[in-house]
């Protein structure tokens, strides 16, 4: 934004010829000017979509705005914050969600890590099994929602019928709180498995065969072959899934929503859909932007510690 | 111990890398694979050593037949020509890394690493990671890992091919000295004919997956068994000049020299440029050759002279160093009783020599 400022102010003196003779559009196209112009587009959407919203919502978490009054928001300074830390539902919210994140998670990682020792070796049809496996993370949340709402259905689903065959009665997941979670957290780590897969299938093909062969020779067993060698290759990719997926499910939202809407109660609502809810049912607009700082803030905290870990590790190494 | 492989066959796909591979080394002996890349060299150790399996022929040690047997059953240890260190190890875990699967108390452990750092001289970098070592050192810590579990045999694979040409010079005497204090059998494959040479006591020419021929490096030089072999051997190349055999005499096309009645039709002739001396004076001398280029190399200078069509190496040694300019016209003797005499067809050697005046 800079370089279009200070290139527009430049050409006032210094192409003012140009401009009479050729236009706006003459002006436009000066060389200088020809690359800010093209990028242009790509950073006015930026703005308009990301950018000014994103700093909008910040300002209004420090007034009383609701989105369904027309009286003028007054600022409240920190009052929304004090709100949000002191309500105990949000303390729930989040006991709720970091349960769904370190099953979800856990589960996501030893599931990818096993797909991906499997499809790392050649077999017959590997190729169009891995195409099957990497299905689910390329489904729209929606679509992933309604087969496992159907799948966990007591009178339609799958999973009921099956289990009816051994104790001859409808099974009824989603009717408790526990059952419930499982059942977002089955589903999350069926979606993102394959996600976790494709990482660590990167770091597995990249160990030179060599490197095996010796250890062959070096008489290794197994486990110390994937101790010494495998796994520093993995190693740093399973921290990188580690936090795209902590940070992922800490932000689920569709999953619960529509699998559950929350249910039974509240067991399974989440804390963006708690944001959700006071921003679009309660409508107190500016307390569910103070929300959604707060799990920002989270998720940047997660993050550093990540990011920490990782200096550290390379440091040593 | 004894090391023994019968007529081995492997093939991948349509390439058949061993075609009937056959050879013994006995104990204790520094075996050559010298051949040219894609012999199957590297085929051949893995055979051995067993991470290939070969699709016929047996490989036995000590008269025990291993063919089928794990790779971990066979008491050998294997140099790779990518020395393949493993990277997150530091030189003391790598060195470690065979005889802590061995289940040795760390005591001893350690006493080994650290006598195996004093053999090789790298007992300074045992604390730091494979990676940041250079080319020699990690060429040492891949060996000083292959020797450290005392294998009976190792197989080292074109260890020297990655190593910059004055430590290789440096490594050579290194792998005698530590073959003649060690005793252990070594088979080295290498398509380097100067390291086959210096270090090996017997050299198998591996080509297109068969030993065409075994023998000391004395008599690969003296007496190969085929233009190929003579071709191989050697430094600089031998010579190689088409004759014609008219019966009492040979036609080298430069010089004609007599000959025993066998001599008939085309033959090859073979010629070290060693056995090429500069005459004293032009009438002594048997060929006048025209000095197209002239390496000096110190002590000695290898000149390539042009003499009827035909071009000649000669090697030109102590006074004769630094005479010869290109263009110059140079008298040449050559003595007849060292030429060697392959037929141009099959390229076999034939056991001929030159009628004594």
């Amino acid at each position: 934004m800079a370089d279009l400022n200070t290139s527009g102010a430049g050409a006032v003196s210094g192409a003012g010829s140009v401009a009479k003779s050729g236009g706006l559009l003459a002006w436009l196209n000066a060389p200088e000017r020809r690359g800010p112009l093209l990028v242009a587009p790509a950073l006015i959407t930026l703005f308009v979509m990301n950018i000014f919203p994103l700093l909008w919502s910040f300002g209004l978490s420090f007034f009383n705005y609701r989105a369904n009054r027309l009286t003028v928001p007054s600022f409240k300074g920190l009052d929304n914050y004090e709100k949000v830390l002191t309500d105990p539902v949000v303390w729930e919210r989040f006991q709720t969600t970091g349960i769904i994140v370190g099953a979800s998670v856990t589960l996501q990682l030893i599931f990818g890590f096993l797909l991906a020792l499997l499809f790392a070796k050649t077999f017959p049809l590997r190729r169009i099994l891995l195409m099957l496996v990497l299905a689910p993370m390329m489904l729209s949340f929606v679509s992933v929602a309604i087969f496992f709402k159907l799948f966990y259905d007591p009178t339609l689903g799958l999973l009921s019928w099956a289990i009816g065959l051994f104790t001859g009665e409808p099974f009824i997941l989603l009717a408790t709180p526990a059952g419930s979670i499982a059942a977002i957290v089955i589903a999350d780590a069926w979606m993102w498995s394959p996600f976790v897969m494709l990482l660590v299938l990167a770091g597995l093909v990249s160990v030179p065969t060599y490197l095996y062969e010796a250890a062959e020779i070096d008489r290794a067993s197994p486990w110390r072959r994937f101790r010494t060698i495998t796994f520093p290759y993995i190693k740093s990719l399973l921290l990188l899934a580690l936090l795209f997926r902590t940070i992922e499910t800490f932000k689920l939202f569709d999953l619960s929503f529509l699998i559950t809407g929350g249910g039974p109660g509240a067991s399974t609502e989440t804390v963006a859909i708690y944001a959700y809810r006071l921003g679009f049912q309660f409508f107190r607009t500016s307390q569910a932007s103070a929300l959604a700082y707060l799990i920002l803030f989270v998720v940047i905290v997660l993050t550093s510690i990540y990011l920490y870990i990782v200096n550290r590790r390379n440091e040593e190494g | 111990m004894k090391l023994s492989c019968r007529s081995l066959e492997k093939s991948f796909g349509r390439v058949k890398a061993l075609d009937g591979l056959s050879f013994d080394v006995p104990e204790g002996a520094f075996f050559a694979l010298l051949g040219p890349s894609a012999a199957g060299k590297t085929t051949c150790l893995r055979t051995i050593c067993g991470l290939d399996r070969p699709d016929r022929g047996t490989v036995s040690v000590d008269g025990e037949d291993v063919t089928q047997a794990p790779v971990q059953g066979r008491d050998l240890a294997m140099v790779f020509q990518s020395f393949a260190l493993y990277p997150h190890l530091s030189t003391e875990q790598n060195l470690a890394y065979p005889l802590r699967e061995a289940g040795l108390p760390s005591a001893e452990i350690k006493s080994r690493v650290g006598e195996m750092g004093e053999l090789l001289r790298i007992s300074h970098a045992l604390g730091r990671k494979t990676t940041q070592l250079s080319g020699g050192e990690q060429q040492r810590v891949a060996i000083g890992r292959a020797l450290i579990r005392r294998p009976k045999l190792l197989l080292l694979d074109e260890p020297l091919t990655n190593l910059d040409a004055k430590l290789r010079d440096e490594m050579r005497a290194e792998f005698k000295r530590l073959h003649r204090d060690l005793g252990i059998t070594m088979v080295y494959a290498t398509p380097d004919q100067l390291e086959a040479m210096t270090m090996a006591d017997t050299i198998g020419v591996l080509q297109n997956g068969q030993i065409t021929e075994i023998g000391t490096p004395d008599a690969l030089y003296a007496t190969p068994g085929s233009i190929g072999v003579a071709r191989l051997v050697g430094s600089p190349p031998i010579n190689l000049i088409e004759a014609t055999g008219t019966g009492a005499e040979l036609d080298l096309g430069f010089a004609k020299i007599p000959s025993d009645h066998r001599a008939q039709g085309a033959l090859t002739l073979g010629l070290r440029p060693f056995d090429i001396q500069v005459a004293d004076t032009a009438k002594t001398a048997l060929l006048q050759g025209r000095v197209i280029v002239t390496e000096p190399l110190g002590d000695l200078e290898i000149v390539d002279v042009e003499t009827s069509g035909n071009e000649l190496k000669v090697a030109l040694r102590g006074a004769q160093v630094g005479q010869a300019k290109p263009g110059d016209l140079l008298p040449l003797n050559f003595d007849a009783n060292r030429l060697l005499y392959f037929d141009t067809k099959t390229g076999l050697r034939l056991d001929m020599s030159p009628v004594q005046n």
